[in-house]
């Protein structure tokens, strides 16, 4: 079959990691009626062949920008939200292995431009405590496009 | 803030088996007191990103033994830096950093502990339950020449594992390894076990 560039890690841990601070780091998001990750306008819309250089783009979003511009004081909080950056950062290097399968057209980079459009409306601890609370979103969409076997590894 | 005349601990090192992870330090020692430890680490993320932030370990901030399980602290295969320092009272040692960064893929995997079991003429076979982490490898065959040999994937926690139908006087030999998926490793095969089926062999 087409060998394809996927993450093939137990996103089980990640996800649970993310449960533990979905309530306290929503809570926090109080521009309830805007979405940064826009999945009608971005995620939903992705083709197969752009799912790995979306994986790629959205990682680095988070790694370079949200997980940066968050501050927590709250030592169960910022453990976890350390799980999840350090977890972002092995699939980062997972998918670097495989990154001559990973080619970026233009849906692609469009769907990447609107995200970061979206997080600059907003001022940055406001964007990026509404990008954590939207996590689950960008998971369920990696657990979804990242199936089968990986050419990484 | 306490002046800090504590010595900080030395000798810092990780043991790692089966995904299981334990920092230890030599103690320092004041007489008739009791000193206290905090641990501290780092991901490789926060290295690169945000090398100000420090994460106090879930179990041992503080602590009174000289050791910690950080086995809840390490959550993905990258490089984790860690640190100690010694407190008494008001009194803090400086911290004590561990030399080489540690991550979960140097962890040693043992052969898994297994038990072999015959319920009526079900092969049956119990494995080491070893965390969430491990899948099983089981190998089994039936020992006669060219038998085939069987493979069966073991998902953690389902124990017993029924392996095959056996039949009488036939003999069957059993292995086993682990397999971790997060760091993409798995351990040496078990030494094989055999066991001889009770009754007659069966008319050809």
């Amino acid at each position: 079959g087409l060998r394809r560039c996927l993450i093939s890690m137990n996103l089980h841990r990640v996800e649970e990691s993310f449960r533990g601070i979905k309530t306290a780091i929503q809570a926090k998001d109080t521009f309830q009626n805007v979405t940064i990750l826009s999945p009608s306008e971005t995620l939903h819309g992705i083709k197969p062949l752009d799912v790995c250089c979306v994986t790629k783009n959205l990682l680095a979003f988070y790694v370079d920008r949200v997980f940066k511009d968050h501050q927590e004081l709250n030592p169960q909080i910022m453990r976890k939200i350390s799980s999840l950056a350090n977890s972002f950062l092995y699939m980062q290097k997972t998918l670097q292995q495989c990154q001559n399968l990973c080619h970026c057209r233009q849906e692609a980079t469009n769907a990447t431009r609107i995200i970061h459009d979206n997080y600059d409306q907003l001022e940055v601890r406001s964007a990026a405590v509404k990008s954590l609370g939207e996590l689950d979103v960008f998971l369920a969409w990696i657990d979804k496009h990242h199936r089968g076997t990986s050419a990484a590894s | 803030d306490g002046v800090a005349v504590l010595p900080a601990p030395q000798n810092l090192s990780v043991q790692s088996t089966n995904m299981k992870h334990v920092l230890t330090w030599s103690p320092v020692t004041v007489p008739e007191e009791i000193v206290h430890y905090s641990v501290e680490y780092q991901g490789e993320y926060e290295s690169l990103y945000t090398s100000h932030i420090w994460i106090p370990s879930i179990w041992c901030s503080p602590t009174q033994r000289p050791e910690c399980d950080i086995t809840e602290d390490i959550t993905a295969t990258v490089s984790y830096s860690l640190r100690v320092r010694a407190t008494l009272g008001s009194l803090t040692s400086t911290w004590s950093t561990l030399k080489h960064r540690f991550n979960q893929n140097s962890t040693i995997l043992t052969p898994p502990g297994m038990e072999i079991t015959m319920d009526g003429f079900h092969l049956l076979i119990k494995l080491e339950d070893l965390g969430p982490h491990f899948e099983f490898f089981v190998s089994y065959w039936r020992r006669e020449p060219g038998a085939k040999e069987h493979i069966k994937v073991v998902r953690p926690g389902v124990l017993p594992v029924y392996l095959e139908t056996v039949e009488p006087g036939a003999a069957y030999c059993v292995k086993a390894r682990t397999f971790v998926k997060a760091i993409g490793r798995h351990s040496a095969f078990s030494p094989t076990e055999c066991v001889k089926v009770q009754g007659e062999a069966l008319p050809l």
